[in-house]
């Protein structure tokens, strides 16, 4: 397995890594080597290329050469910042047609883009003072998250 | 000691819903203005018949820029 690198980039990676997991992906490759085998995916199976929408809170973390890939059930999603500067992904995978593909890349994408959000409130929360009091999923998957500080 | 709080609502499309207490005046939008500055711009803005009290509750919904 090719190894993780996270230092480089990690609020973005790690948001990456959060949504994934959370809806069920394995972490395939990270590294500026990834574009060959990646490449070589897309050309024997479906594909599709979306943009990330939101994605403009967290392009800065986001070098334009890095990717970070996670497989799921065949299917492979690719993240990628492109020449814009807007992240973008990748879906491919054999036997899925492009609306199945495009449905997982937006689910997933959401998902990045929320984790980031909570990643980055957490830390900015907790460096003014805060202290979590309440946190939970709810079942539409929105986060609840109660912070209290006491003032002099 | 005022306390000062925040309920915040994290969508599944990394929208935010923050409810914002215990801050007044200026206190109140400087509070909001940090949570611009964290995740984006303010899509809407609900006053709540307490923010003419004392201590101020603000619902704010902010948006994550496209």
């Amino acid at each position: 397995m090719t190894p993780v690198v996270i230092a480089a980039w990690p609020a973005f990676s790690a948001a990456v890594v959060a949504a994934a997991t959370s809806l069920g992906y394995q972490v395939a490759a990270e590294a500026t080597n990834l574009k060959k085998s990646a490449i070589a995916t897309q050309n024997a199976a479906g594909k599709i290329q979306m943009e990330i929408e939101n994605s403009e809170v967290m392009t800065n973390q986001l070098g334009r050469d890095q990717r970070i890939a996670v497989t799921k059930g065949g299917v492979t999603i690719t993240f990628s910042r492109d020449a814009r500067g807007k992240a973008s992904l990748c879906v491919t995978g054999e036997g899925h047609d492009k609306e199945e593909l495009k449905a997982l890349g937006q689910e997933l994408s959401q998902a990045v883009v929320q984790q980031y959000v909570y990643q980055k409130l957490m830390d900015e929360m907790r460096a003014r003072g805060f202290n979590v009091i309440e946190e939970e999923t709810n079942a539409d998957r929105s986060i609840h998250l109660k912070v209290r500080r006491w003032d002099n | 000691m005022p306390q000062r709080e925040f309920d915040i609502t994290i969508g599944k499309d990394g929208n935010v819903e923050l409810h914002v207490k215990g801050y007044k005046g200026k206190g109140c939008l400087e509070a909001i203005k940090m949570f611009q500055q964290i995740v984006g711009e303010i899509q809407s803005e609900q006053r709540t018949s307490e923010f003419y009290e004392p201590e101020e509750v603000v619902r704010f919904n902010i948006e994550q820029r496209h």
